[in-house]
């Protein structure tokens, strides 16, 4: 659960979501769900000419099995509260 | 917190426990590398890693001469979150 | 980021699985699936794996700059083949720049688009044939 709550601080930020298929979108991380699918608003497609199925959405839901990688916020990130969170879960806390 | 358990490795992940806040190097699927920082991770292999640099290797075929190029693709990113199911190893930082 | 630690959820604070798509119930949504395709359709009904029933679905396929929609009806959708749900934005609708034709027209379209990808792959398949010689 440790990713699931830190997501939930996340809300709000601008973040990009990118997945298995190259496809990439920034958006603002509207919520996110305990399998890590998440939602996002006012999204814009990283080289959009090349997916122009996307150019009428606006806000998606992405299915968390879907993503390879989630670019984050670097002011979002405090590294000591998730050293701590996941020493926690790893002694099964 | 730090008790002298803390150090011993009893299963593979603990391994990886041990390498918090140190440079690791992660395979992925797909041809691709990181080389970054471990921040965080959980049981899946979820990760978030900083300073990272992704290495991505692809073979081109040259137009003309039909000839295989290997390419590598580096970027930057300075925090990222890796999805577990994409990772194939997970290397410790080499101790010299 | 306000709170010092990062505490694991409270049970009762978890949502229950298979809400996430709540908002998206009646909507009119395009649901990208793993093999590309593109399914417009109203969502009537889902679950926790992300199962979908849409309604007066049809695929739209897009070659260039062409785009056509074919009529498909009622679809059950699994969930693993989800990529992901759009909203689409009725104001951007059709999308700007592509131009509706027939189906008949974007099958060829498509025809010709994976002919000349198939194209490429035998040229380098006779060269490495050369190359095993």
């Amino acid at each position: 659960m440790l990713f699931y709550s830190y997501f939930k601080t996340l809300v709000g930020k601008e973040v990009t979501v990118e997945l298995k298929n190259d496809l990439a979108i920034t958006g603002t991380l509207h919520s996110v769900d305990q399998y890590l699918n998440i939602k996002l608003n006012n999204i814009r497609v990283v080289n959009e000419q090349k997916y122009p199925h996307m150019l009428s959405v606006r806000a998606c839901f992405v299915r968390g099995s879907v993503v390879r990688f989630i670019l984050l916020p670097p002011g979002s990130v405090d590294v000591e509260l998730l050293h701590d969170a996941t020493r926690r879960e790893a002694r099964g806390g | 917190m730090a008790t002298e358990e803390d150090n011993t490795v009893r299963e593979p992940l603990d391994l990886i426990r041990l390498s918090l806040d140190e440079k690791v190097y992660v395979k992925l699927k797909g041809e691709r590398e990181l080389r970054g920082k471990l921040h965080a991770y959980d049981q899946h292999l979820n990760m978030i890693l900083g300073d990272v640099e992704e290495t991505v290797t692809m073979v081109e075929i040259d137009e003309e001469t039909f000839e295989e190029i290997i390419k590598t693709n580096k970027r930057m990113v300075p925090y990222l979150f890796v999805r577990g199911d994409g990772v194939i190893l997970v290397s410790p930082p080499l101790r010299s | 980021m306000d709170g010092q630690v990062l505490l694991p959820p409270n049970i009762e604070d978890i949502p229950p699985p298979g809400l996430a798509l709540v908002e998206e119930l009646d909507k009119l949504l395009l649901v990208q699936l793993r093999d590309g395709r593109k399914i417009i359709g109203t969502l009537r009904s889902f679950d926790q794996f992300a199962n979908l029933v849409l309604q007066g679905a049809k695929e739209r396929i897009i070659v260039g700059t062409q785009y056509a929609e074919i009529p498909l009806g009622l679809h059950v959708v699994r969930g693993e083949n989800v990529v992901l749900l759009g909203e689409l934005d009725l104001a951007r609708e059709p999308p700007a720049g592509l131009e509706l034709v027939s189906e008949a027209a974007i099958k060829q379209a498509q025809r010709a688009e994976r002919e000349a990808d198939k194209m490429k792959g035998t040229l380098r398949a006779r060269f490495d044939f050369l190359d095993d010689i």
